[in-house]
């Protein structure tokens, strides 16, 4: 035992560099030690470890699978927009290379990127398949039905594409310009409602989680307040009592993401086959959206940091209730 | 080393627990603390430790006003004080070894030093063989002894130490004394609160005399 003097708290002059550096060494080293001593002390109690990291799971599971099937609604929303083309019906005394002309006519105006001009014996035709109907068709003394152009227009916004319908019904022989936008818009609103829904659920669970863990992390500080109360009395730092829980509270937080990835993946799996099922009834095909690298990386990376905050929450109010006597 | 200046400490501003409280510790000093229990000690000692901070006058230690040490400097005053206490305050889940490694721990020493210290503190209070035990597997003398290799294995200036021999049997207390005397002799200023007059007659140091929060007596080493 050496005389030593007490020293102005914190810092002293000497080997300032050797000594960051050292500090810097005990910090990292205190941060491996606690990582995976707080890694030990889960696995210790599988079961309750698993139950928290089930709870926060579950609570990550709807707000990330609604997430998704937004995520893949905006695709569709995209495509469907794109494919948005107005119609054309010819006046029914255009005959059938008079509606050549007026099909090149309308290839040729401003605005528009494609024509197909459908005469009256193809939407006939089109009609009769896609009704099944051919009996009752075949009765009919003529054909009803007028020819038609599909124009693509090059702006797909509704207002352009509603100003491109008033100028193409001024070009004799086109009776009437059909343009069916309501249905898209309306799908429009309702995928960003689902967004709005899906954030203020995003939200609640997310404050759900931060309070499964801090929960969790209060019991654990709880169980150690003896332990927090000697270390603190030795002279341990705010920081030093905190990160054992702060890394149990990250590796609460991802385990719960690993196991909603997980829940996410298998439900998907097992909705994939009636869902493509129910798409091919419709003559459509859908698959389910999946999680991606990218998905997924934000899926753990979000719940491990709500369970950092949360631990870091429960803490930073419980260890201002512990004090030493 | 310690300078009490008129301290006084109160307890939700009723309960006076120190009134007027003014001595003075020189370096290497060996001094006993004594007075009922409820006299003060405890209080006195917190004050030391910065677990409280006066109600009037002011606590110096080395120099420096540590009731007006900030809360984020508090932590780094409290590693150059080494505390004994009654109750051991021992972490039951860790062995020995981690026991008085703890505060080592705590600064980021290298493990490599950290186990040399730890082994030269075991070492002193005789409990080298019993470093990979519990401390349950340990008798109370021997527990209060862990506690004492851990106050002493940061090499502090300063040791404190609240009834370090309260549960203990006459021979006991006197070895566990024996160790703090041992620690004074090489420097280290030594503070030790205990009731047991006997064992402090016998042991001819400074014994500031406590009764109801207020300094009754400062006798002089005989």
């Amino acid at each position: 035992m050496s005389r030593q003097e007490v020293r102005e708290p914190k810092r002293g002059a000497r080997s300032h560099r050797t000594r960051t550096s050292s500090r810097l060494r005990a910090w990292t080293r205190h941060h491996r030690a606690m990582c995976l001593d707080s890694a030990r002390r889960l696995i210790r109690y599988p079961v309750g470890s698993l139950l928290t990291m089930l709870a926060i799971a579950i609570a990550l599971v709807l707000p990330a699978a609604l997430w998704l099937t937004l995520d893949s609604a905006r695709l569709l929303d995209a495509e469907l927009e794109e494919s948005a083309t107005l119609t054309a019906y010819l006046a029914s005394d255009v005959d059938e290379s008079q509606a050549v002309r007026v099909n090149e006519a309308l290839q040729t105006q401003d605005g528009v990127v494609a024509t197909r001009l459908i005469t009256a014996a193809e939407g006939m035709a089109e009609f009769q398949q896609a009704l099944g109907l051919t009996d009752a068709l075949n009765r009919l003394d003529g054909n009803p039905l007028p020819a038609s152009v599909v124009i693509t227009p090059r702006d797909t916004a509704p207002e352009a594409v509603r100003a491109l319908a008033g100028e193409l019904e001024s070009i004799t022989g086109v009776e009437d310009v059909r343009l069916d936008l309501a249905w898209l818009e309306r799908l429009r609103r309702l995928s960003e409602l689902g967004q709005r829904l899906a954030l203020a659920l995003g939200a609640l669970f997310g404050l759900g989680v931060l309070l499964i863990v801090g929960n969790t992390v209060r019991l654990a500080v709880e169980s150690r307040r003896q332990e927090i109360e000697v270390v603190t009395l030795i002279g341990a730092t705010h920081a030093f009592v905190r990160r054992p829980f702060l890394y149990s509270g990250a590796w609460y937080g991802l385990g719960g993401g690993l196991l909603a990835w997980a829940l996410l993946t298998l439900g998907g799996e097992w909705l994939a086959i009636p869902v493509a099922a129910l798409a091919e009834s419709y003559g459509a095909h859908y698959d389910l959206p999946r999680l991606d690298a990218l998905g997924s990386a934000v899926l753990l990376f979000s719940s491990t940091l709500l369970g950092l905050l949360g631990a870091w929450i429960a803490v930073g109010r419980h260890l201002a209730e512990i004090r030493p006597h | 080393m310690i300078a009490f200046e008129h301290v006084g400490k109160r307890y939700g501003g009723r309960y006076e627990a120190l009134a007027n409280i003014d001595f003075r510790i020189r370096r290497g000093e060996m001094v006993f603390l004594t007075g009922h229990s409820g006299a003060g000690k405890s209080s006195l000692l917190r004050l030391i430790m910065r677990l409280e901070r006066p109600s009037r006058g002011r606590v110096l230690v080395a120099g420096h006003d540590i009731g007006r040490l900030h809360v984020s400097q508090v932590p780094f005053y409290r590693r150059q004080i080494g505390v004994v206490f009654q109750d051991h305050q021992l972490l039951f889940d860790r062995s020995i070894y981690a026991n008085v490694a703890l505060p080592l721990e705590i600064q980021g020493v290298e493990p490599r030093e950290a186990a040399r210290r730890v082994r030269a503190a075991l070492d002193k209070v005789g409990l080298l063989h019993r470093e990979k035990a519990l401390p349950i597997e340990l008798s109370g003398g021997e527990q209060q002894r862990v506690g004492i290799a851990r106050a002493v294995v940061n090499k502090p200036a300063l040791l404190l130490a609240d009834e370090p021999t309260g549960n203990l049997d006459p021979q006991l207390s006197a070895d566990i004394m024996q160790l703090f005397e041992d620690f004074n002799r090489i420097g280290t200023t030594v503070m030790v609160a205990s009731h047991d007059l006997a064992l402090i007659a016998r042991l001819h140091h400074r014994v500031l005399r406590l009764r109801e929060g207020r300094l009754v007596a400062d006798e002089e080493a005989a």
